[in-house]
C-alpha cells in the first residue's frame, strides 16, 4: 500500500471506538465475575 | 463523482413479481408486530400487580402470543421478504419456477402459522415460543409449527437456486455479497431447523396424538436449543446484511472489505450452531466437559462479532474523514443524522454493544447460575431481537417498502421515523434496564405476578415491574408509530422512485479470494464443529436415558 492511501486511511478513531468495546465487555463480564463469586 | 453507470445501477428497481412475493412477506410481518406488540404492552401491564386480564385470557396464553408471533413469525418473514428483494436486486430477477418456489412456501408457512395461532388464541397450546416438553399443546399447534420449517425451507431454495443461477453464469467470479449472506443464513437456518423438525416430528407430535405416552424431556429442549441458538444468528445476520451493505451506500461511503465481510458470516455459520448447550449450563444430563466446549464455541462468535465492529467504524470514520472530519472523533458529526435510513440501524448498532456484553455474561459457564431463569435473560434479547434487529429492519423497512410499492419517504415520513426510533430507545432503555437489575436480584422471567405469599424480597421486585410497564407502553407507542409509517409507506405516500442502497466495496479493499464461496470447505466444517459437540453427549442421553414424561397442561 502506498503512503498516500495510507494517509487516507486514518483510522484512529476506529481503533479507539474498537477498545472501548472491548474495555466494555471487560468491565460488565468482570462485574458479574464479582457478584458470581460473592453469591457462589 | 458519480459516473452514469453507477448512476445507473443506483436506479436499478426489483422486479415487480419479485416485489409482490415480498410484500407479502411483509404484511404478515408488520401485521404479527401489531398483535404480538399488544400482547407485549399487556404482560408488562399484568407484571405491574395494577392490571387483570379480561374474559379468562391468561398469562401466559399472551405471553406465548407475543414470543411466537414476535420472535419466530414476524422476523421469519420479515427476513424472507427482505432476503427475496435484495436477491433479486443483486443476482437478477428470479426465475417463474424460483417465484413459484417462494410463493408455494409462503402458502404453506402461512398455513402453519394459522393453525399454531389459532391453538394458542383458542388456549390449547401456552406453552411459551420455546414450546418445552413436559408442557403439552395440541398437535395442531406442533403440526402448524412443522408446516412453518418446511414451508421456510420451500421458499429458501427458491432463492438459493437463484444463487446456483448466478454462479453459473458467472464462473470464476465472486457472488454479489448480499446474496452470498443471504446464502449462508439460509444454510444456517437449514442445518438448524433440522433439529427441531426431527423434535417436533418424531417426539412431540407423536406425543401429543396420545400415539406415545412419554416423551424425552432432556432429549427434545437439547434439539430445541440446537436449533434455538443459530436461530439468533438467523435473526441477526440480516440486520448485518444491512449495516455491512446498504448503510456505506446511504451514509455515501463504501464497504470497508468485501473479503471481512464474507469471513465474518462464514464464521458465524459455523460457530453458532454448535453452541446450544450454552442455553442448557443448568441442565442436568449433560457432563460439563460437553457444556463446557460449547462454552468456547460460543465465544468464538466474539471474533466475527469485533469483526463486524471495526469494518463499521472504519466505513463510518473514512466517510466521515471525507466529509472533513477532524480529530479523533470529529467525523461522527459528518454522519448523515438526519436520514432515518441511517439513524434507525445506527441505535440498533449501538444497543448491540450492551447486548452483546450481557451475552458474553450468558454464556460464561458457571456464571450463568447468576442470571439464569432471571428477567435479566428477557431484557438481554429484547436489547438484541428487539432493538439491535428490530430497529434495523424498521429502517431497512423505511426505503425497502416505498421501493416495492413504487412510493417515496417523505420528508415528514423521514422525521416521524427518526422519533419512532427515540420513543422505541426510550422504552427499551427503561424496560430492559430494570429487567436487567431486577434480575440480578432474582426476579424470574416467564412468571406472571405474584407477590409469592407476601415475601420481603419479591416486594422489592414491584417498582421494577412498575418501570417495565412504563417502557412497555412507551414501546407499544413505537410499534403505533413504525405502523403509521408503514401504512403510508404502503397505500398513501407520493408515487416515485425509492432507491435499494447497495454499497460498493472501497478501492482500498483487497481483491475476494474465491474460496469464499467453497461450499464444501465450509459445509464440511460446519458439520464436523456439530457432530465433534453433539455425538457424545447424544450418545450419553440415549444410553442413559432419563425416564420419559407424560405431557402436562398447566393453563
Amino acid at each position: 500500500m502506498s503512503n498516500k492511501k495510507e494517509k487516507e486511511l486514518n483510522l484512529k478513531g476506529t481503533l479507539y471506538s474498537v477498545g472501548f468495546v472491548g474495555v466494555f465487555i471487560l468491565v460488565t463480564w468482570f462485574m458479574a465475575f464479582y457478584l458470581f463469586i460473592e453469591r457462589f | 463523482m458519480t459516473t452514469i453507470t453507477e448512476k445507473a445501477k443506483d436506479l436499478v428497481k426489483v422486479d415487480k413479481r419479485d416485489g409482490k412475493l415480498a410484500l407479502a412477506h411483509i404484511y404478515v410481518a408488520f401485521i404479527s408486530l401489531f398483535i404480538g406488540g399488544l400482547c407485549g404492552l399487556l404482560q408488562t401491564l399484568v407484571r405491574s400487580g395494577h392490571f387483570t386480564l379480561p374474559w379468562g385470557i391468561g398469562y401466559y396464553q399472551i405471553l406465548t402470543v407475543h414470543g411466537v408471533l414476535l420472535g419466530l413469525i414476524l422476523t421469519t418473514y420479515f427476513i424472507f421478504g427482505f432476503q427475496i428483494a435484495a436477491v433479486s436486486r443483486t443476482a437478477g430477477t428470479l426465475t417463474s419456477k424460483q417465484r413459484l418456489l417462494g410463493w408455494i412456501g409462503f402458502w404453506v408457512m402461512t398455513v402453519g402459522v394459522v393453525m399454531a395461532a389459532t391453538m394458542v388464541l383458542l388456549n390449547e397450546a401456552s406453552v411459551l415460543y420455546t414450546f418445552y416438553a413436559p408442557l403439552q399443546a395440541h398437535w395442531i399447534f406442533y403440526l402448524g409449527l412443522t408446516f412453518v420449517i418446511v414451508g421456510s425451507w420451500i421458499g429458501g431454495a427458491g432463492q438459493i437456486l437463484k444463487y446456483i443461477e448466478w454462479r453459473k453464469a458467472n464462473p470464476g467470479k465472486p457472488s454479489p455479497l448480499i446474496t452470498f449472506m443471504v446464502v449462508i443464513n439460509l444454510a444456517l437456518w437449514i442445518i438448524a431447523s433440522l433439529g427441531v423438525a426431527t423434535s417436533v416430528l418424531f417426539q412431540l407430535l407423536p406425543w401429543s396424538l396420545g400415539w406415545v405416552d412419554k416423551v424425552d424431556v432432556l432429549i427434545s429442549r437439547t434439539l430445541f436449543w440446537y436449533f434455538g441458538h443459530p436461530l439468533v444468528y438467523f435473526w441477526l445476520l440480516p440486520a448485518y446484511m444491512v449495516w455491512y451493505v446498504v448503510i456505506p451506500k446511504i451514509i455515501g461511503g463504501k464497504i470497508f472489505s468485501d473479503s471481512l465481510a464474507r469471513l465474518s458470516f462464514v464464521l458465524f455459520l459455523l460457530f453458532s450452531i454448535p453452541v446450544g448447550f450454552h442455553h442448557q449450563l443448568t441442565e442436568p444430563g449433560i457432563s460439563s466437559f460437553w457444556k463446557f466446549l460449547q462454552v468456547v464455541l460460543t465465544l468464538m462468535v466474539v471474533i466475527p462479532s469485533l469483526l463486524t465492529a471495526f469494518s463499521l467504524f472504519a466505513t463510518f470514520e473514512i466517510r466521515g474523514r471525507m466529509l472533513g472530519g477532524k480529530g479523533i472523533f470529529g467525523w461522527l458529526k459528518k454522519l448523515p443524522w438526519n436520514d432515518a435510513r441511517f439513524v434507525v440501524p445506527f441505535i440498533g448498532m449501538v444497543a448491540f454493544i450492551p447486548a452483546g456484553a450481557g451475552g458474553i455474561i450468558n454464556a460464561s459457564h458457571q456464571m450463568n447460575q447468576v442470571i439464569h431463569n432471571t428477567i435479566w435473560v428477557t431484557g438481554h434479547f429484547h436489547l438484541t431481537v428487539a432493538t439491535s434487529v428490530l430497529l434495523t429492519f424498521f429502517g431497512a423497512a423505511y426505503w425497502l417498502v416505498p421501493h416495492l410499492t413504487g412510493r417515496v419517504l417523505t420528508k415528514e415520513m423521514n422525521r416521524l421515523a427518526i422519533i419512532q426510533a427515540i420513543v422505541w430507545s426510550v422504552g427499551m432503555s427503561i424496560m430492559s434496564t430494570a429487567m436487567h437489575i431486577v434480575g440480578l436480584f432474582g426476579a424470574p422471567r416467564r412468571s406472571d405476578f405474584s407477590t409469592y405469599g407476601g415475601s420481603a424480597q419479591a416486594a422489592e421486585w414491584i417498582p421494577y415491574q412498575l418501570a417495565q410497564a412504563i417502557g412497555g407502553t412507551i414501546l407499544f407507542i413505537g410499534i403505533i408509530l413504525a405502523l403509521y409509517i408503514i401504512a403510508n409507506l404502503l397505500w398513501f405516500a407520493p408515487k416515485g422512485d425509492e432507491e435499494f442502497p447497495i454499497g460498493e466495496v472501497s478501492e482500498h479493499a483487497e481483491k475476494t479470494p474465491m474460496v469464499f464461496e467453497n461450499w464444501k470447505i465450509w459445509l464440511t466444517i460446519c458439520i464436523v464443529l456439530i457432530l465433534f459437540a453433539y455425538t457424545v453427549p447424544f450418545i450419553d442421553m440415549i444410553q442413559n436415558a432419563p425416564p420419559g414424561s407424560i405431557g402436562y397442561k398447566f393453563w
